[in-house]
């Protein structure tokens, strides 16, 4: 069955991409990409990069059609690592596809708040809460004191 | 209906702009601000929601080219070795600056007669002294007076904290007995006249939604509105008219609704900063000045100075909670400052210690690094790096070389059809020398520090934050643009006010003695009223 539709609106197929890219972390703390329903943003975040998302289809359709060779049913029913191997084999012909995947994956992988919880960090913008850091070491200041200028 | 003339127009409202407009505010004469941008509102910033790192690369890039939003105009950055970056609002660029606010050095003045390289400018750190002073408290600078490095000066405010990452990169210079000093930092280390101090967001390059960072729309314009300062939005200059005397007469610019307007004015201050501002005079275009306004000498658009960055980074086997906190002011280095021949180059740079990064920007860093990979190993990677990374950033002295330069770009244009402007830049080989030490020298001080592992960028791409020299200050007409004053030597009553008219870069972020050298071109002016425009 040869599919029709482009690479980035094929759903299923950009779910089982995107968690070969960042798969769920071996405690489970942190989920797969794809299993937090990222792919819509990403595709249409790369169908407005004028640059990197042609780039970004034709890589991605090249792994959808070397798939879909190895499994009737493509990337969404392999295992991670046959799913890995078919996506590897086209970074040559597509040196472009990860970089530009990750560059929208990237920033909303690591805003979801499920995410962010799991590296530890509050699930919260910056503002209007903000943080509190460290003082300066008072041991390091007393000796620049020492050398000031007067 | 035709606008009322003005007694001073300034174009621009960002740092240059808005300092000159509340100065020269004094003369009681009527002072008109255009600005191509909006005002912006702090609700806006990305800080404000989960997803301000991803808006940090796009809507809010420091690249025009990749926000391309209404208020911008392209740039056209193919032959440059460095990006050239802006942003374009009542604030300028202090709307995404880190605010890391260093002053020039006296000997930085004076390259020509200490080092033979560059030329010396006619005016000197003392003449800026008192407007520096002026400018601090304007701004609201934190800091630490006595830094050996400079003349004695107090900042208003005391130093902001260092965080872990300042503690623990300080910690690698004090080991190694190199100089280094919490930095002058125009973000409020405590409330200062009606704004908020910071509380430590990180997102400081996207607009500081706390206020706490001195972006000139929260800082001067308050004020120089206060004093009847008008501030006119969405107006785009098209070009500067001059009279059969020569004289400017005022602009001719686009409105809001796209429609073309004539404002005259007695006296035109130029603030568009150091690719803006060229552009404007060579699109000024007249029988008088058929190589664009104020240009007999040749040399607008030409000296274009950056200061080549290079990044330095260790990765830490205890976390550093590095993104917390102003992420590029904790402290300075002046330690490969001075001229060192034995090093094979001449002049020197700074070291910017910096905080780290979100966990967006920090996976790909990673990722171009080669040091956090997609897959299976991700999250073992992201988890060694995220957190666990510190910064130098080296700024080196870039000297003027005339083929690096800002011209009008032969089919490029903006959306009302203007010439953009054509950044040509290359590198030179002291500039590359002197970031090959940097690196190394970096690496040391990151290891000094307890970093378990250490990478750079040798040559910061993304890193034209600082525009200079293309209009640059002079006694010799021949030489040079503008006079001691900022007064262009072929039109009397044009000033140029931005960091175009520095003749060398020094190897400090410039934009404290931009506004310095702006309150000070305002009160020449104000002293020299009456002289000003007779004939030399
Ligand atoms: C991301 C970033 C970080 C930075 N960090 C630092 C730092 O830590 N320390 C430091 O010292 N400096 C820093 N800088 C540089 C600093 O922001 C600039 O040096 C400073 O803002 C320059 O002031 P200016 O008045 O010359 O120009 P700008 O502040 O750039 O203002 C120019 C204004 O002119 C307007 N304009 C241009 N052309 C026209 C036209 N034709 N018609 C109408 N309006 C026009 C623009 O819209 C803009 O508002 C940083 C810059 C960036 C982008
Ligand atoms: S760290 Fe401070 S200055 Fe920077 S954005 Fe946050 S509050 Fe503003």
């Amino acid at each position: 069955m040869t599919e029709t539709r482009p690479a980035l609106n094929d759903h299923d197929f950009m779910k089982a991409l995107l968690n070969l890219l960042i798969p769920p972390s071996a405690s489970r703390e942190l989920p797969g990409a794809g299993a937090l329903g990222l792919e819509t943003a990403v595709a249409a975040a790369l169908q407005d990069d004028p640059s990197l998302g042609p780039m970004v289809e034709a890589g991605a359709l090249a792994v959808r059609e070397a798939a879909l060779a190895e499994h009737p049913e493509g990337l969404p029913a392999m295992a991670p690592e046959a799913g890995t191997k078919v996506v590897e084999a086209q970074l040559t012909a597509h040196p472009f596809l990860m970089m530009g995947l990750l560059r929208y994956l990237y920033p909303a992988y690591y805003q979801h708040p499920q995410v962010l919880e799991g590296i530890g960090e509050p699930p919260r913008p910056p503002f209007p809460e903000g943080f509190d850091v460290e003082a300066t070491d008072a041991e390091l200041l007393e000796k620049l004191l020492a050398r000031r200028r007067t | 209906m035709p606008n009322e003339p003005v007694g001073v127009l300034v174009i621009g409202a960002g740092a240059s702009g808005a300092a000159f407009a509340w100065s020269i505010a004094d003369t009681g004469m009527s002072v008109l601000c255009l600005d191509q941008g909006p005002w912006m509102k702090q609700q806006d910033y990305p800080s404000n929601g989960l997803d301000w790192e991803a808006r940090g690369m796009g809507d809010f890039s420091p690249s025009p080219n990749v926000r391309g939003l209404a208020a911008d105009y392209p740039i056209n950055e193919e032959q440059s070795e460095i990006s050239p970056l802006m942003f374009n609002a009542v604030g300028g660029s202090t709307i995404l600056w880190a605010a890391h606010f260093p002053r020039l050095t006296p000997r930085d003045f004076r390259s020509k007669s200490e080092d033979g390289v560059g030329e010396d400018w006619p005016i000197d750190y003392q003449t800026l002294e008192p407007y520096f002073a002026l400018n601090d408290r304007m701004m609201g600078v934190s800091g630490l007076a006595g830094d050996p490095a400079y003349p004695y000066h107090e900042p208003p405010l005391p130093p902001l904290r260092f965080g872990k990452t300042g503690n623990t990169l300080a910690s690698g210079f004090e080991k190694l007995g190199w100089h280094w000093w919490p930095s002058d930092s125009a973000i409020l280390s405590r409330e200062y006249e009606g704004r908020a101090a910071c509380i430590n967001l990180g997102p400081c390059l996207s607009g500081c939604a706390q206020g706490a960072k001195a972006s000139t729309d929260i800082t001067y314009w308050p004020v120089a509105q206060r004093k009847g300062v008008q501030v006119r939005t969405g107006c785009r200059v098209r070009e500067i008219t001059v009279g059969a005397d020569g004289m400017a007469e005022g602009v001719l610019y686009y409105d809001p609704e796209g429609q073309l307007q004539e404002q005259k004015a007695e006296i035109v201050v130029l603030a568009c900063n150091g690719i803006g501002t060229p552009r404007l005079l060579l699109n000024s275009v007249s029988k008088q000045h058929p190589d664009g306004l104020a240009n007999s000498s040749g040399l607008v658009g030409k000296n274009l100075m950056f200061h080549p960055y290079a990044a330095i980074t260790g990765i830490f086997a205890e976390p550093l909670h590095g993104r917390r906190g102003p992420v590029g002011c904790s402290f300075w280095s002046h330690e490969f400052y001075r001229t060192d021949r034995s090093r094979g180059f001449v002049r020197g740079y700074s070291f910017e210690a910096v905080r780290g990064l979100g966990p967006a920007q920090s996976a790909l860093s990673g990722m171009i690094q080669g040091l956090v990979p997609w897959g299976e190993d991700h999250h073992r990677a992201f988890d060694r790096f995220y957190d666990h990374t510190a910064s130098l950033l080296a700024i080196t002295e870039d000297l003027a070389e005339e083929t690096n330069t800002v011209t009008l770009d032969p089919e490029l244009t903006d959306s009302h059809g203007i010439p953009a402007p054509k950044v040509s830049y290359r590198l030179s080989e002291n500039s590359r020398k002197m970031l090959a030490h940097a690196v190394e020298r970096g690496k040391e001080a990151l290891m000094a520090a307890g970093a378990v592992e250490t990478f750079a960028q040798p040559l910061f791409r993304e890193a034209g934050w600082h525009l200079m020299g293309t209009a640059r200050m002079g006694r010799d007409p021949s030489t040079s643009v503008v006079n001691e004053w900022g007064q262009a030597h072929d039109v009397k009553n044009l000033f140029i006010v931005d960091g175009s008219v520095f003749v060398t870069a020094g190897a400090v972020n410039p934009t404290s003695t931009i506004q310095a050298n702006a309150l000070y071109v305002a009160d020449s002016i104000k002293k020299n009223i009456e002289t000003l425009f007779d004939p030399a």
